[in-house]
């Protein structure tokens, strides 16, 4: 009994201690990516930068994948494991269309790539991803997951990579419910590129996709390339 | 401490790297080729751990050779870095991994474009108009970032080696004995003098 | 090939391919990087007719809160629900995984599963991995044996108590019950000492935070009831920083890019 108080009370210290944010890993090729909810659409816009820590080595480095015709995936973190996840997961979804004879909705291919991730529970990609697009009924699905597979499904916007804690200060200011296409993309922009400008380790330029029943419209957006 | 890099035209590719083979400060090669030739339109540039570098380019050469003979065709360059970096990315998990840093240049023979792929040893890969690896990155970068422009010629190309050469004769504390510089275009590959370019 | 094949049909449990390429990374003195985790307040009692779960929404990754509105009550079968503390994806993994072996269970007894039995089948997968799967979980439930309600830790062990807290608000939760908590409470009562218990923990733990959601097992019957209590909901925004049509310069337009899926043959550029 003795024994399991003491874990019970380590358990929860454990908890309530706040991490280091020294993630070298996740910070060593740098990067920054967001997906907003709009009305009857989702944005999806990532910075180009690749770099080795203080080194910018692309600045044309792809990080947002589109999946399918109207589903895309963005992919932070260490970039050896965007291209190796990416490519599995790229295979896994031409198999699902293949064995299944239908393209992979969002929601479905949220929980394969959690599925793909926590698999690898003790030694992770050292990725997190974030996934945009519209389901069969039009309806806007956004998801982000954790290293390990984590997904959390919030309504309004999600974001990821080393400029994080900025995207999140400014998608939590500048979003607002029923966006249209052409307002959820300066809204998206606007959000990226400030949060970028404070951020060392992305930048670089950046890209927009914004997914409507319509089509998607891509733009490479003008930032400053320091 | 190896200097490794180069450009990309629009048809051509051109690599440059050093020819020294050195051990701790001791230099103990003064024309040593780093690059390897995938096949008649890729060639493939390695620097890093000296053993790990000749090891993975050479079993690459071979597999990608032996691609060709079984298909009786080339592997384009896309497909060739791909290759490489799924290798490489292989032997990260494995116990003893490789620690190469790769330049793959070639020209596809199909469209005649020219590509320049640049892989790291965590098996990073990005396709990228100028690339380099090393100390020497540092040095070399900046110039070319400056000079690059898009669809350049030949002789831009050369003029931008030459002011990277300048860069590191003037600025980089190791002295390199000689530079191996091979041109990769529609016609295959051919190397070049220093005194030549 | 071989390669193909491996991809191809993915085995079950862990894959361990890359610890020794993280092991590397970590040796060339890169720090790794950690998952998200629920620092959470969590709670369960027993009252007359059943038990009552209750959980926070806040997820949070060290200090940044990752996730304002997520669910810790997660199902288990028809007459169980399990609120869980930790490692956010263990407590979700490990559930969804207990929860379907409970669904083959019964549908191979063709009975309801017992408490017991989901409580031994999570105890006993924690226990086989020591601990390394973070999940710190309050399991409760209502079967052939009456209302149940259970606490597992993450190396195995287990206790069977009328109320229980967990997580970094456990302090401030149990706190709540040691003071109110009383045998044969009504419905009420019990919907309302646990509401009271989670606001102790969203108000006093740094790690708990947003809205109650109350989870209330009785006799055959389960009432969810997600953001119970909303006690931080956000005021309407009196601006909008909405930006004018045109103010992001962006390059001429640009092809959007092909889809990974190709009608007839794989994408194999790039």
């Amino acid at each position: 009994m003795k024994l399991r108080a003491e874990l019970a009370i380590k358990c929860a210290t454990h908890e309530s201690q706040t991490e280091s944010r020294n993630h070298s890993i996740m910070q060593y090729n740098g990067s920054a990516i967001v997906a907003m909810v709009g009305k009857n659409c989702v944005a999806i816009a990532a910075d180009k930068r690749l770099g080795q820590q203080a080194l910018t080595v692309d600045m044309d480095f792809e990080k947002v994948f589109r999946m399918t015709d109207r589903t895309f995936i963005g992919l932070s973190g260490l970039a050896a494991d965007v291209k190796t996840v990416h490519d599995t997961l790229r295979m896994r979804v031409n198999l699902y269309k293949h064995r299944e004879e239908r393209v992979i909705e969002p929601k479905t291919m949220a929980h394969l790539v959690s599925h793909m991730l926590y698999e690898r529970r003790f030694g992770p990609y050292y990725i997190e991803p974030i996934i945009a697009g519209l389901d069969k009924d039009n309806k806007p699905y956004i998801c982000a997951t954790d290293l390990i597979g984590c997904l959390s499904l919030p309504e309004d916007f999600v974001v990821t990579g080393t400029a994080s804690d900025n995207l999140f200060g400014m998608c939590e200011s500048l979003w607002e419910p029923e966006l249209e296409p052409e307002d959820l993309f300066e809204t998206i922009s606007q959000a990226l590129l400030n949060a970028v400008d404070r951020d060392a380790m992305s930048g670089w330029g950046a890209v927009v996709h914004i997914i409507t029943p319509d089509g998607v419209i891509t733009r490479d957006i003008k930032g400053r390339m320091d | 401490m190896d200097a490794l890099f180069a450009i990309a035209g629009k048809d051509f590719v051109i690599s440059v790297s050093d020819t020294a083979s050195a051990r701790s400060i001791v230099r103990m090669k003064k024309n040593c080729d780093k690059t390897y030739k995938l096949s008649s339109h890729t060639l493939l540039a390695v620097c890093g751990e000296p053993g790990d570098t000749a090891n993975f380019a050479e079993y690459i050469q071979g597999n990608v050779r032996l691609y060709s003979v079984r298909n009786s065709q080339d592997l384009s360059p896309s497909e060739t870095a791909n290759f490489i970096r799924n290798e490489l990315a292989g032997s990260m998990r494995s116990r003893k991994p490789y620690n190469v840093n790769m330049l793959v240049a070639g020209v596809d023979q199909n469209t005649g474009a020219a590509s320049l792929y640049r892989i790291d040893y965590l098996a990073a890969m990005a396709k990228v108009p100028f690339a380099a690896h090393g100390y020497c990155a540092y040095f070399v970068y900046s110039v070319m970032d400056h000079e690059y422009t898009e669809g350049l010629t030949l002789e831009q190309g050369f003029d931008i080696v030459k002011n990277c050469l300048t860069a590191l004769k003037e600025r980089f504390i190791v002295d390199f004995p000689d530079f191996s510089i091979k041109v990769i275009s529609t016609n295959g590959t051919r190397e070049y003098d220093l005194a030549e370019i | 090939m071989q390669l193909q094949t491996e991809q191809l049909q993915s085995a079950a449990g862990f894959k361990f391919d890359n610890v020794k390429r993280n092991q590397l990374l970590a040796d060339k003195g890169l720090k790794l990087s950690t998952a998200k985790k629920t620092g959470t307040t969590i709670v369960g009692l027993v009252f007359k007719d059943g038990v009552v779960l209750g959980a926070d929404t806040r997820a949070t990754s060290g200090p940044i809160v990752a996730d304002k509105n997520c669910e810790k009550i997660h199902y288990l079968a028809p007459n169980m629900y399990c609120c869980g503390a930790g490692t956010a994806a263990d407590t979700e993994f490990t559930t969804n995984m207990v929860s379907s072996q409970i669904a083959l269970h019964s549908l191979d007894t063709g009975r309801e599963a017992r408490v017991v039995t989901a409580m031994t089948m999570l105890k006993q997968h924690l226990f086989r991995h020591q601990g390394y799967i973070g999940a710190s979980l309050i399991l409760g439930g209502y079967d052939v044996t009456g209302p149940h309600l259970f606490s597992i830790h993450p190396h195995g062990s287990t206790d069977k108590l009328p109320y229980l807290t967990d997580g970094s608000g456990s302090l401030a939760a149990m706190s709540m019950f040691e003071s109110r908590w009383r045998p044969s409470m009504s419905r009420e009562e019990a919907i309302e000492l646990v509401k009271d218990a989670i606001e102790a923990g969203i108000f006093n733990d740094m790690g708990s935070g947003s809205n109650v959601d109350v989870c209330v097992i009785t006799q055959g019957n389960v009432e969810y009831l997600r953001g119970y209590s909303r006690p931080n909901q956000r005021v309407e925004k009196e601006q909008s920083y909405t930006f004018a049509r045109g103010t992001t310069e962006y390059y001429v337009p640009r092809a959007a890019p092909q889809p990974a899926e190709v009608a007839s043959a794989m994408d194999t550029s790039a």
